[in-house]
């Protein structure tokens, strides 16, 4: 960090003073004088024509047919001659004219800042120095600036001291350390050397017992054993994963105001963790992520892969244009594909043509065309091993299934024949229950529905819906004798939610229902008409909780019976009378529902009958016009009442229902479809592609001139496999062998990982802007072994991590300091203070509490109390996570753009709202009160202290090895012994703390926090004083800066 | 010097000097050079061991620190501070197409938007006659102190765009809002505490954190959040049972360990550290000093309102959390005592002012919560003669519509939708020239006619003031050399004393 922020502080200098030139603006009377330099034309003139001239002299208008933009189009000169004369700047039109000294008095550029006095004098030492204009790449691609130059074929420079050579990136470092007379630094101890390459490959510390091992382990190629089985480890794939979240913007919500979150989001993290466990090749690995759906026979896992461009923010915050942030989100999709794969800034040229990169604006719209006709869509993406998991469930689940459906089936035939026609020879028409419809001669709706008597003898309501209704129902029939009356509550497609009732679900609540018997000449509908029958019971196949049947009748106009989680079904409530009417032939029923519930909780259709069976109060009672066909022989019945009859005597078989309930139960159990609730965000190409347009200034309102979708011109040319170039086509380009910019890219991008700095220190930026690679030869001949390796990952990470160069000491070497204050040369390792997640991860696993799980959901570690209320109107919620999941690594923390978590932010983790090549790393006093105070860190200070307690017991009846207890925490915490500073302070820290607990024994209890299990800690006075003093020594351990380093 | 910051300053040196093997001269010059001491000497740009030392300016500055007060959601200009006697004549009545045909609104219908009136009275206020409306009482009565912009405009027309535009001078994510880039400029001034320090009231904002980013300058320069409830910076307590000497005892073996490793590796970094662990020492006990009010006079506390009741129905306001007027006020006096010991810009925070509907009653509540405590802050700062050198700002991220607002056609919606086209802030102190107006809106407020100020020409002024070219204050990143006023920019001279 120290390193490349003071490169940042330098080109600000530099740059301050360019402004600050630039900004005079007065025009200089006389020519100014030539710079005193030697001229670099790409560093110094370029630079100068791109950003004032090739507008008017360029590709896209040559005024006075000058062209500044190629070498050939300059050296012709333009209508008024030759722009320069070698040699001779003073006579040169071009000086002339920038200068404002020309006869015609006419000063270029025309418009905007003019030159300034230090510009003109750069150009002038151009022209006196020769005027040299380095040839365009072959005069093909039009640049000739070294990132888009094919890669050389370098082999490995002669050393004078080949043994120090392990591979070849060891000769090209020492090949050029040898030049400048330095010797490289030796090789760092091992201890250093396991911590180092655990911290780096898995992002977790080694066990003491590991190091224990490594040091121990003899063979000669023990480093390079290690070596392997860090790289098989599958946190291998966690700590390289995190990194490649970096590029992918990877979060768990969706940004701006709103900020959903987003819970499949970790579905496409689980894709890059496996990726790269199982080695991806980086160029299969780049297609799935940009094209996964467009391979042929797309995987789910390939599209799982494009969740890559799924990670741009979403805003959903009212009256957004929708349009807008389809446009941002594929501009994003663009800038990143552009930072993460080419190393460009190609965002530069979303307004303008590139001020200094070979991109024009147009350009910029062939890639976004690319990336136009995308649809989000998520979809169902199953683990493997919910998969599997899933299957085996369902297997057993299917079996027992079968098993119970075939016990119902077996009784069906071998038992409930007989046990019918039993039943059949006893029965009498008497003891079953019996329901003859009635007939609805009126019907009056009290809110102005309309009423219609079906030719079922059913009754819908259409028409007016109000919020309240009662519904008057005239029935005509024989009475005498009945016992019941049966409501059936019928759906109906017609019905919202298909009914029964009338509300948009289909619920309806009937708070009472009364039946009066009204005389053969009374008005059935005149107010209280007739005689109230009185009503025993109901019930009803199905009831809303809180909203029974008994509510009916109970006299409330408030309570009431519905059918919420039985909507869109057919339902009957069963009322019975206290005593058998002693009706009169023509008496008639009124029947009044009254449903006061307001909301339109009205029925929708339903039917009345009644009965005259013993005990009306069944279930699924026979309907009244089969029971004459009961007498008959079975043979003789017609097939409904054959249906009917079977279907009541099924219903009273208590046997039947028995076996057929263990099935329904059963059922509830189900296992749950993984890909039903397992969903990845992905997207699909719209069928009909959007036109693509350049945006004038960017301005999604602004459309220009329409755009194919094309490449970059200064890359080797696209190959298309159809018609219109595709995304699938656009990856394949960017991997192809022949492209410049990837290999290189990603390899620069992983050698920063190792040393802190890429040799291109701009990793963001390989434009002409940004700093040229220090070792130009090994970048090219590692990103060719790249390819040649088969784009494998692990092969590039072994390369880099086996070579003497990786190895060094990290150590700064003061006599070099003045030399090579950034260590350019890389005459030793860098020390890197590791990244936000791995100051989480190396505090829990110190400390033991680090629950090892890989994949899944993100978590909600705990975080200090109020932080989550900062987002919008209280919409973000941080249910803290429960047991093991408080003590995942930290990449798994759940990640809300709007109010992150703060530890990772304090710790310098991407916002991940635009792609991150390069971390910064900062220093602050809240990183101090983070690790001191934050609750999960004082945690881990306080199982730390029981772990070294536990794992250094006094021996039987002897004392404590207090020396011993130091050695072993300083193994947990930084791999290696103290030495005798190191030892003697932690001994005199524990003595003095140990003191101070002593003085204050109850607040000292305090310090211990609570233990996992109380049971299992029953700790003296003098116990707990000594395990207070070592939580603070654990304490101040996980604080130091080495604690937090990779050295 | 004061003397209080004399005596910390000596206690450190001795610490650094008598402690168990000596700190290294690496490490107590970056120290010093922390504490500005050294700063005139080397004259250093900011580098990653000292990236908080104090720098100079371009230029002699006006103002040292700046109070900034958002007041999120955007307040109405037309009922504040721009009153428009014509959109009163005008009531009712719809805009002409030609006016409205290429605006988007967030949620105004178009076809059936109608002009609003305003319901407020209106007085003039100091010479320059300043038109404040009734709702900001306490304010008016600071009007000679005050300039207002009548003719701001910004580019976006929705919330946390608009928060972004006003913060860091863009609408998207990722660049460093003002006060990391004054921090990054200058340094910080404090010893004990942060450069940038936010405190919010009432609700979140919509934006969170994103409005005090460091964007991609190292987090050093991010605003850090001070409560006012509970601990004032996050994990600033030490843990239960863990005495201030037991701290003390454990930072001297840990800077022993430190120092130790420093010794071996001779990396400057571990002296940075080390640094970090001595200020973090020292916020310990400074942050709770400094929101600790009982130093405060009685009359100060009244002044504030810092013991103010929430109103009986506050909570049905948007505005309206519970302890929303004490929170509102205590961040005001807080703003004071801040600036007092040095830090450089203070963020303060309230929402919502996003009034679509129920303007007549949700902008009063807000007034009421606002108008004492910030009067009481200018006040305040111009007794102690702090005013000269403190700006304070009073912006939202952009204004509201002259139109009703009709949603869904429905009547009860009496409010105004989000209008970036012209809207008012005010500044005061640290350079400013009060008592004046500048810029002109039209009859109705729908778009500047006179000094149209953009967002990125404040920002150049708010620069100026602090001794900063805003051309010459650049970062540079992604290959790109960066300002807080973009592309774009020019300071507005008629604001300047």
């Amino acid at each position: 960090m120290r390193h490349s922020f003071n490169l940042l502080s330098l080109a600000v200098l530099c740059c301050v003073t360019h402004l600050a030139l630039a900004d005079e603006k007065q025009a200089p009377a006389a020519l100014p004088p030539a710079a005193d330099q030697q001229i670099d034309f790409e560093r110094d003139i370029r630079p100068i024509f791109a950003k004032s001239c090739v507008s008017c002299h360029g590709a896209e208008k040559a005024e006075s047919d000058l062209r500044l933009d190629t070498k050939a189009g300059a050296a012709t000169g333009g209508a008024s001659g030759p722009a320069w004369a070698a040699g001779k700047s003073a006579e040169s039109l071009l000086v002339q004219y920038i200068a404002g000294t020309s006869d015609s008095g006419t000063v270029m550029p025309p418009e905007g800042q003019r030159l300034s006095p230090q510009q003109i004098g750069l150009v002038r030492a151009w022209i006196d120095q020769g005027a040299a204009w380095p040839d365009d790449a072959g005069g093909v691609r039009g640049s000739s600036h070294w990132s888009f130059q094919p890669m050389r074929k370098e082999a490995p420079p002669a050393v004078k001291h080949p043994a120090w050579v392990r591979n070849g990136i060891d000769a090209f470092v020492l090949a050029r350390l040898e030049a400048e007379g330095i010797t490289p630094s030796t090789e760092a101890d091992r201890g250093t050397l396991i911590r180092r390459l655990s911290l780096d490959l898995l992002g977790l510390p080694p066990a003491p017992v590991e190091v224990e091992d490594f040091l121990r382990d003899n063979r000669p190629d023990a480093y390079e054993q290690l070596v392997d089985r860090l790289l098989a480890s599958p946190h291998y794939g966690e700590r390289w994963g995190r990194h490649w979240l970096d590029l992918a913007r990877y979060a768990d919500s969706d940004g701006y105001e709103k900020d959903t979150p987003r819970p499949f989001a970790w579905r496409y993290r689980n894709w890059v963790i496996d990726a790269l466990n199982s080695d991806l090749p980086f160029d299969q690995f780049t297609i799935q992520q940009l094209a996964g759906d467009l391979l042929p026979n797309a995987d789910t896992n390939a599209r799982v892969a494009t969740g890559f461009h799924r990670n741009t923010l979403l805003n959903k915050e009212g009256g957004a244009d929708q349009e807008e942030f389809r446009v941002a989100a594929t501009i994003d999709r663009v800038n990143t594909t552009g930072a993460v794969w080419l190393g460009l800034t190609v965002a530069c040229a979303q307004c303008h043509t590139h001020k200094y990169d070979p991109i024009q604006q147009r350009e910029y719209y062939g890639l976004f065309a690319f990336f136009n006709s995308l649809k989000d869509e998520d979809i169902p993406a199953a683990l493997a091993e919910e998969v599997s998991a899933y299957q085996l469930a369902k297997t057993a689940y299917d079996a027992e299934h079968a098993r119970l459906q075939a016990e119902v089936t077996r009784y069906e035939q071998a038992t409930l024949p007989a046990r019918q026609a039993e039943w059949e020879k006893g029965v009498d028409a008497q003891s079953i229950v019996g329901w003859n419809d009635a007939r609805i001669a009126t019907a009056k709706s009290a809110g102005g529905a309309t009423l219609e008597i079906r030719p079922d003898s059913s009754l819908f309501a259409s028409g007016a819906n109000p919020d309240v209704d009662t519904y008057t129902l005239v029935l005509e029939g024989d009475f005498a004798g009945a016992t019941g009356l049966r409501l059936e509550t019928l759906s109906d497609a017609a019905l919202g939610g298909k009914g029964p009732g009338r509300t948009p679900h289909g619920n309806f609540v009937l708070n009472e229902l009364r039946v009066a018997l009204v005389a053969p000449d009374a008005d059935a509908l005149a107010a209280d008409a007739g005689q109230l029958v009185a009503l025993d019971k109901a019930i009803a196949d199905f009831t809303q909780k809180q909203f029974s049947a008994a509510a009916t009748i109970d006299g409330d106009a408030k309570t009431g019976w519905a059918v919420e989680g039985g909507l869109g079904q057919d339902h009957e409530l069963v009322i019975s009378f206290k005593e058998p009417l002693a009706a009169l032939a023509g008496a008639r029923l009124v029947v009044t529902l009254d449903q006061q519930h307001g909301g339109s909780h009205t029925l929708g259709r339903l039917r009345l009958s009644t009965t005259t069976a013993k005990d009306p109060l069944v279930l699924k009672g026979l309907p009244g016009r089969y029971l004459a066909e009961l007498a008959k022989p079975t043979g003789e019945r017609s097939p409904e009442a054959r249906a009917a009859i079977d279907g009541y005597f099924r219903s009273t078989d208590k046997e039947l229902q028995k076996l057929q309930q263990a099935v329904d139960k059963h059922a509830k159990r189900a296992p749950v479809d993984p890909n039903s609730t397992t969903k990845a965000q992905a997207f699909v190409e719209l069928p009909k592609p959007r036109e693509t347009h350049v945006l004038i200034k960017g301005d999604f309102l602004r459309p220009g001139a329409t755009v194919d979708a094309h490449t970059l011109s200064v890359l080797p040319p696209l190959t298309k496999r159809g018609e219109r170039p595709d995304r699938l086509d656009l990856a394949r380009w960017l991997v192809d062998p022949e492209n410049p910019l990837v290999s290189r890219v990603t390899v620069n991008r992983v050698w920063q990982r190792y040393f802190g700095r890429g040799l291109v220190a701009s990793s963001n930026d390989f434009g002409t802007q940004g700093d040229k690679p220090t070792h130009p030869e090994l970048l090219d001949w590692l990103a060719r072994e790249f390819i040649a390796r088969g784009w494998s990952q692990k092969q590039l990470h072994k390369l880099i991590v086996t070579s003497a160069v990786y190895r060094q000491s990290s150590a700064a070497r003061p006599e070099l300091a003045e030399r090579d204050a950034y260590n350019t040369l890389l005459a030793r390792q860098n020390r890197n203070r590791v990244e936000a997640e791995i100051v989480r991860d190396v505090a829990l696993a110190a400390s033991g509490l680090m629950n090892q799980a890989i994949g899944g959901p993100s978590v909600r570690p705990v975080q200090p109390d109020g932080v989550a209320d900062l987002g919008y109107s209280g919409s973000v919620k941080w249910p803290t996570s429960k047991g093991a999941d408080r003590y995942r690594r930290g990449m798994y923390t759940f990640f809300q753009r709007t109010v992150p978590y703060p530890m990772l932010m304090t710790f310098d983790a991407p916002d991940s709202n635009t792609t991150c090549t390069r971390r910064e790393r900062s220093n602050t006093p809240l990183q101090a009160l983070t690790l001191l105070n934050d609750p999960t860190f004082v945690e881990c200070a306080q199982t730390l202290a029981r772990r070294i307690v536990r794992e250094t017991p006094a021996p039987a009846g002897g004392v404590v090895d207090v020396p011993g207890r130091v050695r072993h925490a300083f193994l947990l915490c930084l791999s290696r012994e103290p030495t005798t500073p190191e030892r003697d302070a932690l001994l005199r820290l524990y003595e003095r703390q140990r003191a101070l607990c002593e003085a204050a024994p109850a607040e000292a209890a305090k310090l211990l926090g609570q233990a996992e299990s109380k049971a299992d800690e029953k700790l003296s006075e003098q116990e707990t004083i000594e395990l207070a003093a070592w939580v603070m020594v654990g304490r101040t351990l996980l604080n130091t800066d080495e604690f937090i380093t990779r050295e | 010097m004061d003397p209080r910051h004399e005596s910390l300053l000596h206690a450190r040196r001795s610490f650094l000097t008598t402690f168990a093997n000596g700190v290294g001269g690496l490490a107590l010059a970056s120290l010093l050079k922390d504490d500005g001491v050294l700063a005139a000497e080397t004259g250093v740009s900011a580098d990653a061991a000292t990236p908080l030392a104090m720098r100079p300016p371009h230029f002699a500055p006006k103002a040292k620190a700046c109070i900034f007060i958002f007041l999120e959601g955007a307040p109405s200009q037309l009922d504040l501070f721009d009153p428009k006697p014509k959109l009163n004549e005008l009531h009712g009545q719809k805009l002409p197409e030609s006016m409205t045909k290429n605006v988007r609104f967030a949620f105004i219908q178009k076809e059936s938007a109608v002009l609003m009136g305003c319901n407020r009275k209106w007085q003039k206020y100091g010479p320059a006659g300043m038109d404040i409306s009734d709702l900001l009482p306490n304010i008016a009565g600071c009007a000679d102190d005050i300039a207002f912009v009548r003719s701001m405009h910004t580019d976006a027309f929705n919330h946390h765009p608009g928060q972004l535009m006003m913060n860091t001078g863009v609408p998207m994510f990722g660049r460093p809002s003002i006060g990391s880039w004054l921090n990054y400029g200058l340094g910080n001034a404090s010893n004990d505490l942060p450069g940038y320090v936010v405190l919010t009231a009432g609700r979140g904002t919509s934006g969170g954190a994103s409005n005090w980013t460091s964007g991609f300058m190292p987090s050093t320069y991010q605003g850090v959040l001070f409560r006012n409830q509970g601990e004032p910076v996050l994990n600033l307590n030490s843990p239960s049972g863990l005495s201030r000497e037991m701290q003390r005892e454990s930072l001297d073996a840990l800077a022993a360990l430190n120092e130790e490793r420093r010794r071996q590796l001779h990396d400057p970094e571990i002296a940075s550290r080390i640094a970090s662990y001595e200020l973090a020492f020292r916020m310990q006990s400074s942050a709770p000093e400094l929101i600790d009010l009982s130093s405060e006079t009685a009359d100060t506390l009244e002044a504030y309102g810092v013991n103010r009741a929430d109103e009986k129905d506050g909570g049905k306001f948007r505005g309206g959390a519970p302890g929303v007027m004490r929170s509102f006020a205590t961040n005001c006096l807080l703003a004071r005592r801040m600036v007092e010991r040095g830090v450089r810009y203070v963020n303060l925070y309230h929402a919502s002012w996003d009034h679509h509907s129920n303007i007549d009653n949700e902008l009063p509540f807000n007034c009421r919560m606002a108008d004492q405590p910030v009067a009481a802050l200018l006040k305040d700062l111009k007794q102690r003669g702090l005013l000269d050198s403190t700006l304070v700002v009073w912006a939202g991220e952009f204004g509201r519509t002259p139109l009703g607002e009709n949603r869904n056609g429905r009547d009860s919606n009496t409010g105004r939708d989000h209008h970036p086209n012209a809207f008012t802030l005010w500044m005061a102190g640290g350079g400013i020239r009060g008592g004046q107006v500048i810029g002109k809106t039209d009859d109705i407020g729908w778009g500047v006619v006179e000094d149209p100020v953009h967002i990125n020409d404040f920002h150049a002024t708010l620069l100026h003031l602090f001794g900063l070219d805003h051309l010459k204050l650049t970062y540079r990143f992604q290959g790109r050399d960066f300002r807080l006023t973009d592309v774009a920019g020019k300071v507005v001279n008629k604001l300047l004393a």
